[in-house]
């Protein structure tokens, strides 16, 4: 018996070893170590954690090549977009529709986010579901900035039904979108093969636009 | 069907005493490294026959070993996302392919036995549908958008569900209602399911373009964009099926044609109607409240 499971002992010990090492992330700290992280101060895994935030904004602004915003996802940043963005789309809110456009928004953003991942899985693509929710929600704050822009300038009172200032609107926001969908594009399009690159885009482009529309089609409350 | 030791199978249909032994079951453990010399020409002691066959799916035998490649027969359940993406193998060249094909009726040709056939995918008319449905949704708003004040201006969320759940019903009706009739009423079943979503949902291809131009807001401009858009599309999908209908000299060949037709150009009009049309008495606030202030004085004055 016990010769029977010594050699089966050692095979797959070896073979949890190997285990072992390929589970282990290629990182600094050793298992040891990441407990300390419960026992750090607060301030500092909050410190951490918005630096890691505010650096998904920067490369979501600046597309440049970085497997950051894929690897370490999170959804902190698309959380405070949306809702953001929810806020400043509300007009002609009465008390009982308030709630209602302001969740509306975040369907949009839900289903959306929802259909352009399974798409983008079914077509083949290797990216897993959050990775993607993470990068379409951050690369929306060039809309974002534009809803802000838009928001000022319906301040500025206009008399006719298509003035300077629609057009100026429509503008930013078309200037918003164009930069959006580069920096997705950036992001979102080297997972896929690149004969079925524009198949995966396409529902992206359909699902910022329909956010860039709501952006145009926004009226103060009078 | 499996012996004591729970791993073979016995076939006796097809038996024949050329027949090597091939194997229809084994285990997982069973990684032989001399599997060639198993399979020529050893008798078996009783009467079994073995078949070892890699691209074998039997669902009652134990799954192959690990090294027989599984590539092409793992059972997907509907509940596993690998299941639908076989219906997912497709390129942008053919889907940009299927798309113009559906736009242009060619009388000798079907569009579906060249392009589709072979390869039915959901992605183009699962896309095309949606896309229908934001632009039906957003030419719609921006249209009333121009007839109304800016402040009393909402975005009528209401449109994009009506929308969709208009256009997603059209799509998945037909092609149920066109695969019964095929399979109870002219026994043929020569379209699968998926093959018909396919057909239909490229057929909607070319109202994408017409809903935008249906923003411009002349009456008899819209009806003549409706009429031709479903002419156009109608006669894609007459092309289509009127080989499988004309085969079996039934009495309501021509009848279903026209009833398809019809179908298709009742669902244009209606969407044409509830979201674009333009008429008196669509045209919100400006004009009413003019004709009211018209009328009150001269009542005023009659009285």
């Amino acid at each position: 018996m016990d010769t029977d499971q010594a050699p089966f002992l050692t095979t797959s010990t070896q073979g949890i070893d190997m285990i072992e090492g390929d589970i282990t992330l290629p990182s600094n700290r050793t298992n040891s170590n990441e407990l300390s992280t419960l026992d750090e101060p607060v301030l500092d895994t909050i410190k951490r954690d918005l630096g890691a935030v505010f650096r998904k904004f920067g490369y979501a602004v600046i597309p440049r090549h970085s497997s950051t915003l894929l690897q370490q996802w999170d959804l902190w940043g698309p959380l405070i977009l949306v809702t953001t963005l929810a806020i400043l789309l509300q007009s002609n809110a009465t008390k009982s529709s308030a709630g209602a456009q302001f969740a509306e928004v975040f369907t949009l953003m839900l289903i959306g986010s929802i259909a352009v991942t399974v798409n983008s899985q079914l077509l083949g693509g290797k990216i897993s579901f959050f990775q993607s929710v993470c990068v379409l929600g951050y690369c929306l704050l060039p809309l974002l900035l534009s809803a802000f822009v838009n928001n000022i300038l319906l301040y500025i009172p206009t008399k006719s039904t298509i003035s300077i200032l629609h057009i100026i609107r429509f503008l930013v926001v078309m200037a918003a979108y164009a930069w959006t969908m580069y920096a997705s594009v950036q992001f979102l399009g080297q997972t896929q093969q690149p004969n079925r690159r524009m198949l995966v885009l396409y529902p992206i482009f359909l699902f910022y636009f329909l956010i860039a529309w709501l952006i145009i089609l926004h009226a103060h409350p009078k | 069907m499996f012996s004591d030791d729970g791993f073979l199978s016995e076939k006796f249909s097809n038996q024949s005493p050329s027949q090597t032994h091939i194997f229809t079951s084994f285990p997982n453990s069973a990684v032989d490294p001399d599997d060639d010399d198993l399979s020529t020409d050893n008798k078996p002691a009783n009467n079994l026959s073995y078949e070892y066959n890699p691209s074998n799916s039997q669902p009652s035998s134990l799954p192959l070993p690990a090294t027989a490649n599984t590539s092409k027969d793992e059972q997907f359940h509907i509940w596993q996302l690998e299941y639908y993406q076989t219906y997912f193998q497709i390129d942008t060249q053919q889907v940009i392919e299927r798309l113009l094909a559906s736009m242009t009726p060619r009388p000798n040709k079907s569009y579906f036995d060249s392009t589709i056939r072979q390869n039915p995918d959901l992605y183009g008319p699962f896309w095309v549908c949606i896309t229908f449905i934001i632009t039906v949704a957003v030419s719609g708003n921006i249209l009333t958008y121009f007839y109304v004040p800016d402040a009393d201006f909402q975005i009528d969320f209401s449109k994009i569900t009506l929308s969709a759940i208009f256009i997603c019903f059209y799509w998945w009706l037909m092609p149920t209602c066109i695969y019964f009739f095929f399979r109870w009423h002219l026994k043929r079943i020569e379209y699968t399911f998926v093959e018909l979503l396919c057909v239909y949902g490229y057929s909607l291809t070319i109202f994408i373009p017409i809903s935008i131009l249906w923003m411009i807001s002349i009456s008899w401009l819209q009806w003549l964009l409706t009429i031709l858009g479903s002419v156009i599309s109608g006669s894609v999908l007459i092309v289509t099926f009127w080989p499988t209908i004309n085969s079996d000299r039934q009495r309501f060949n021509a009848l279903s044609m026209l009833l398809m037709l019809f179908l298709h150009l009742a669902m244009a009009i209606s969407i044409m109607l509830v979201f674009f049309h333009v008429s008196d008495k669509n045209i919100p606030t400006r004009n009413p409240t003019t004709l009211l202030t018209t009328v009150i004085p001269s009542v005023k004055n009659q009285i």
